[in-house]
């Protein structure tokens, strides 16, 4: 049965190279009937990989254990939403359903493209063809998912039970979906250098994926922080694992790109900077899940490791000289035109904003890898404090902060100190009376300026859409309500920017006050006692055991009051998994705007007659932010997405 | 234009040898065996350092009252007791391979102040 799977998969290699063959030739002579005969191609392929990927969903499904990926990871009892965790909890699983994306997005984009500039659109075939086909033998020769289970089971291994969690479920395949729509834009931005495509950066196709793409990776990550907060137990959300990095580097170079792509749009600025970033944000989405599951996630284990594929290796390689030659070769058709804008422009703006995320990722890039790279030269074990990154990454991401705000002050091309000036001395001054109530308060709380530079960039934000708002309100004599929502609607692309730096000031904010202000305490208590954590009385009421045929859990009852008010009941758990051998604290969270109540039920003797518990008790300010931050990008991401080109005339940006 | 240059060669040399100096402050606490621990461990004194070996069966006592878990590594035919005030961490039982991160005590003890499994509980499903 799961042969099928496999065969599907080889017959779609010979599609591919037909396809290949006939975009090129489509490319080259105009000829439609090689057109048809590539998009029909890369339909198949996306038929011979959906049957692929039914046949395996299907054996997850049935409980099919002689299949390998099936008995590794799935068991009876887990529940069917959980099948498509497991699938992707295997390394190869995922390289799988990451490449059904990229061949899913491949046939909506040949579907979508219809008769428009059919060149560009060939070649654009070509490259995702040759993508599509790395992604298959991939999956065919190197992790086969199609295996058998070599020794009959008569039920699986299970799912780690910090798997089963709905943003386990949602965070994979949201950062697949990013590097997969990334995936897209590289080949669209590729196909348009080949073919000389004038106006790149005017290509809704490239806009409307890059952000989407942009979205899914961000919300993606901030996901991933939800669940490692909401699952592991630990009150935090982000460790500078290796893991995480490889997450959120592409998505800073994506970043980076989106900004380069409206310079590119509206000013045709910063045209060979889109190109190269969408080069390496594309190379970043390769690295990603290699080091995910290549091995390099635990400090016990080494970059070169021989898990770290290194044909991935080579891929990268690849894509990165030949994406060079190639924008080498086309130098002279894509080189920005404009005379290069002064220093203090909003121009000059975007350039910083995009150095200064290029410096982030190889801060990162360095500090995620610098420990293989010593350790397989010299064989000395080392390891990176997180202080490395927290030392350095913290003031580079609050100068950005800092550029949100100085950016919509700033004029376009040509300004000089005088016509900005005023703008500017405003938060330059504000800035110093900032510094100054900071020095003088002498407490060192650095943190502090984090807050108000912030407060600041939200203020110029909320100062522009006033100005926007009243001006609409007095000149078309329509209401506020109706006059702001006119604005936004003058240039959502614009707009919808500034809801994501709003996204990203609350995130800054929330990430602020929860790493500097969280208050912790472990308590082992009897039942009736009562522990009190900052402002919070916590009584543990009662304990109760449950079991069912994946493991036995204690669920406390604790009743948590504040100044003498109840204020709600909460109900930790810990768990004995059998699948696993081993225990596994469920933790409950109390959110609020202001703060999270998170407790944790570590550790019970399971003992009727002896209840005691051991409660670890963490009060985090504004989490929340975090994830409304997320929130914000889905609503900017979709409020740009929305923009028509023709809305909006050059330069009104 | 040459001074431009300049200038930005001087802010990304100034910029790369800030990043070097970090790396090398932060860099001090590699992670070595039980073993090696040992050999080392005059040089070490009262550093932080990280001790990576395997929980040994039987070793493992848990102190409800005072939140205390103290249990023996092995690596090498050398064992290490450990004390860590908290909670065992998921995923956290006799035979796992573990790294310890803290100081070593007067006493005899290890005690830590952070404990690391290896592939970190997170990961260990996505990883096999």
């Amino acid at each position: 049965m799961i042969e099928i799977g496999r065969i599907a998969l080889i017959i779609a290699l010979p599609v591919a190279i037909f396809s290949l063959l006939a975009s090129i030739s489509a490319a080259r002579s105009e000829s439609g009937r090689f057109y048809k005969g590539a998009r029909y191609g890369i339909l198949g392929i996306f038929g011979l990989y959906t049957l692929a990927l039914a046949v395996v969903l299907y054996a997850f499904f049935t409980d099919d254990f002689s299949v390998k990926i099936v008995a590794e990871h799935s068991s009876h009892d887990l529940s069917p939403l959980y099948s498509l965790s497991a699938l992707y909890a295997d390394k190869a699983g995922s390289v799988f359903l990451w490449g059904w994306l990229i061949s899913l997005f491949s046939a909506l984009l040949v579907c979508l493209t219809g008769k428009a500039d059919r060149r560009m659109t060939a070649c654009t075939m070509a490259i995702l063809v040759v993508i599509e086909a790395f992604y298959i033998c991939l999956v065919v020769l190197v992790g086969n998912v199609f295996a058998p289970q070599s020794s009959p089971v008569s039920d699986g291994f299970g799912l780690n039970p910090l798997l089963q969690n709905f943003g386990m479920l949602v965070h994979p395949p949201l950062l697949y979906l990013g590097f997969a729509g990334f995936t897209i834009v590289f080949a669209l931005v590729m196909a348009a250098v080949i073919d000389r495509s004038p106006d790149i950066w005017r290509n809704t196709l490239v806009r409307h994926w890059a952000i989407f793409a942009w979205c899914a990776l961000g919300v993606g990550n901030i996901v991933g922080m939800w669940w490692s907060y909401n699952e592991l137990g630990w009150g935090g959300y982000w460790a500078w694992d290796p893991v995480e990095n490889a997450g959120l580097m592409p998505w800073l170079l994506g970043t980076a790109f989106l900004h380069s792509m409206v310079m590119g749009r509206q000013r045709n600025y910063l045209t060979a900077w889109g190109l190269y970033l969408i080069v390496f944000t594309f190379v970043f989405t390769l690295l990603s899940p290699f080091i995910t599951h290549g091995g390099i996630e635990s400090p016990l284990h080494g970059f070169y490791g021989s898990s770290f594929p290194p044909y991935i290796l080579g891929a990268m390689i690849v894509v990165v000289i030949g994406s060079l030659i190639l924008i080498y070769i086309r130098h002279r058709d894509i080189r920005s035109k404009e005379s290069p804008p002064s220093l203090i422009s909003r121009e000059s703006a975007f350039l910083f904003t995009n150095i200064i995320l290029i410096v982030l990722v190889i801060i990162i890039l360095i500090g995620t890898v610098l420990p293989g790279i010593i350790e397989g030269v010299g064989g000395t074990k080392i390891a990176l404090e997180r202080s490395y990154f927290d030392s350095t990454c913290g003031p580079i991401m609050l100068l950005l902060v800092l550029l949100m705000g100085v950016c919509p002050l700033l004029g376009w091309g040509k300004s000089t100190w005088k016509s900005p000036g005023r703008n500017i001395i405003i938060f330059l001054l504000a800035g110093t009376i900032v510094s100054a109530v900071i020095l003088t308060t002498g407490t060192g709380n650095w943190y502090i300026a984090v807050v108000l530079i912030c407060g600041l960039v939200l203020f110029v934000i909320f100062r522009e859409w006033w100005r926007g708002t009243a001006v609409r309100h007095n000149n078309q004599k329509i209401n506020y309500f109706q006059a702001f929502f006119s604005l936004i609607n003058s240039n959502r692309a614009r707009y919808g920017g500034f809801i994501a730096h709003i996204g990203i000031i609350l995130l800054a904010l929330g990430i602020i006050a929860s790493s500097f202000y969280s208050i912790e305490k472990t308590v082992t208590l009897d039942i009736g006692e009562t522990a009190s954590v900052s402002k919070y009385e916590l009584t543990y009421q009662e304990l109760t055991f449950k079991q069912d045929s994946a493991k036995i859990s204690a669920v406390a009852k604790v009743l948590v009051s504040r100044s003498d008010k109840e204020v709600t009941t909460m109900h930790p758990s810990y768990a004995y998994w059998f699948s696993h051998d081993n225990f596994f604290a469920e933790v409950a969270v109390r959110t609020a705007a202001a703060e999270d109540l998170f407790v944790s039920l570590v550790w019970t003797a399971f003992d009727p007659d002896d209840k005691s518990a051991t409660f670890r008790v963490l009060v985090n300010p504004m989490i929340v932010w975090i994830w409304a931050g997320g929130g914000f990008f889905l609503l900017g991401g979709a409020v740009s997405f929305s923009f028509r080109e023709k809305q909006s005339s050059r330069g009104t940006g | 234009m040459k001074k431009k240059y300049v200038i930005g060669g001087v802010i990304v040399l100034a910029a790369v040898i800030y990043l070097v100096i970090v790396i090398l402050q932060n860099m001090g606490s590699y992670y070595q065996g039980v073993s090696e621990f040992y050999e080392d461990i005059e040089k070490i004194g009262d550093n932080n350092v990280r001790v990576a070996g395997t929980v040994v069966d039987g070793s493992v006592a848990w102190d409800a009252e005072k939140v205390k878990l103290s249990f023996i590594i092995t690596e090498g035919d050398q064992n290490l007791p450990v004390l860590y005030n908290g909670a065992q961490p998921s995923n956290f039982k006799e035979g796992s391979a573990i790294l310890v991160e803290g100081k070593y005590g007067s006493d005899g003890m290890f005690h830590a102040s952070q404990l690391i499994l290896r592939c970190s509980s997170k990961y260990e499903a996505l990883l096999e």
